[in-house]
């Protein structure tokens, strides 16, 4: 990496929030330089199935969205490296971000580095993480084949995962906290088609992970606040909501709102001239794949107004 | 340079994506052992790394020894393969 260089426009994440905001940019001959720390396309391309971003009316596999997001943001010179952001401040006129690479400065920046699934906090959950306890059903469901599984959660991912597992596990103990499940129609309906594997539990909060032999045995829970249940399982994955992504955030003076979630306005800029922010990791985002390419596009048309009132301002 | 690498992967895992192209985008060839297509292969990933996950990436060093490393990890895989 050249510590000298500076780069027109850096994104902080490369999900479909950052890949379309390159598309926009790089499409316009301004220098984009995405950085992700993990998977090209984010939560997106660990997701089995998308059905409701527009243009695929049968629906696509996350992972395909995600490389043809990549491949079209690639095709007019986005370059993309791999790389972690530790932190980031503004000096004059650029923003130095500290990274896995080395110092990276740019005129602009984009956060968009999302939200990661929350974690229960509960015993065993850490004890046993990748040894019977899991957040990714796409990486990890195949070493469930013929076995059981309790999935956390009662949003879209824990439906739609759920439903996911089917096609290993033999039956599926769905663990819901409330009386109802969050889920939209559409999942809580393939939920119900697939109810000869899934068992949904509602009013059941999720206590204890208990292991035996380094391996998940059960999962101990409270049905209705009072009736202390336990379920016999193999592996157990969690999706239980969205924590956002902005600890490297500490310190840059970039305002958070009171669950971390970055505040912008309506542009999408922070508080801090010349550092936008849109997608999952957004206060107000709503979490959608096709509102985070959304973001994506009007991030990067203020981003482009931005640069250009730089470059009139210091001629 | 490693005398070679095995990669368990799984139809639908991005992180096993991510580390394909990153060890083709420097010039390493690989193995790679589908769990999905080869079922009773995943005991093997499992014995290798302790763990209940892929993508499981296996180094062989020209003196034999083996570093193995779980997931898209850079940090690890990168020194691994040099």
């Amino acid at each position: 990496m050249n510590e000298n260089e500076v780069h027109d426009v850096v994104t902080i994440g490369a999900g479909p929030t950052a890949l379309t905001a390159a598309i926009y940019t790089t499409r316009e001959d301004i220098e984009t330089l995405l950085l992700d720390k993990g998977a090209i396309g984010g939560l997106a391309a660990i997701t089995d199935w998308v059905d409701n971003y527009p243009g695929f009316p049968e629906g696509i596999a996350g992972l395909e969205l995600a490389d043809r997001l990549q491949k079209q943001a690639e095709r007019f010179g986005a370059k993309i490296d791999f790389a972690e952001v530790s932190s980031l401040a503004k000096k004059g006129n650029v923003i130095e971000l500290d990274t896995t690479d080395g110092k990276i400065v740019a005129k602009a920046v984009l956060i968009a580095t999302g939200s990661d699934y929350k974690r229960l906090g509960i015993p065993g959950e850490d004890e046993y993480y990748a040894r019977g306890v899991h957040f990714c059903a796409t990486c990890d469901g195949a070493f469930y084949r013929d076995r059981k599984l309790v999935v956390v959660g009662g949003g879209n991912s824990a439906a739609q995962e759920a439903v996911f597992l089917t096609r290993y596990a033999t039956h599926i103990d769905m663990l819901v906290r409330g009386p109802k499940m969050r889920a939209s129609d559409v999942l809580q309906k393939e939920v119900t088609k697939h109810s000869d594997k899934i068992t949904v539990h509602y009013n059941t909060s999720t206590d204890k992970i208990l292991g035996k032999d380094s391996k998940v045995v059960a999962v101990e829970g409270t049905e209705n606040a009072k009736k202390k249940v336990t379920f016999e399982t193999d592996g157990v994955f969690i999706f239980i909501g969205l924590k956002p992504n902005t600890t490297f955030l500490a310190g840059s003076g970039v305002e958070l709102d009171e669950i971390g979630l970055v505040k912008t306005d309506e542009e999408l800029h922070t508080n801090v001239a010349g550092i936008f922010c849109a997608g999952d990791v957004r206060s107000g985002a709503t979490m959608q794949i096709a509102s985070a390419a959304g973001e994506g596009a009007t991030a990067a048309l203020n981003i482009r107004k931005y640069l250009e009132e730089l470059e009139r301002n210091n001629p | 340079m490693p005398k070679n690498i095995t990669i368990f992967t799984t139809n639908t895992c991005a992180y096993c994506v991510m580390v394909k192209k990153w060890l083709g985008a420097k010039g390493y060839n690989f193995e790679e052992v589908n769990i999905d297509q080869q079922p009773e292969r995943q005991k093997d990933a499992y014995e290798l790394s302790g763990q209940l996950a892929v993508p499981v990436t296996v180094v062989t060093k020209e003196d034999d020894t083996r570093e193995v490393i779980v997931g898209y990890n850079l940090a690890r895989l990168a020194p691994a393969v040099s």
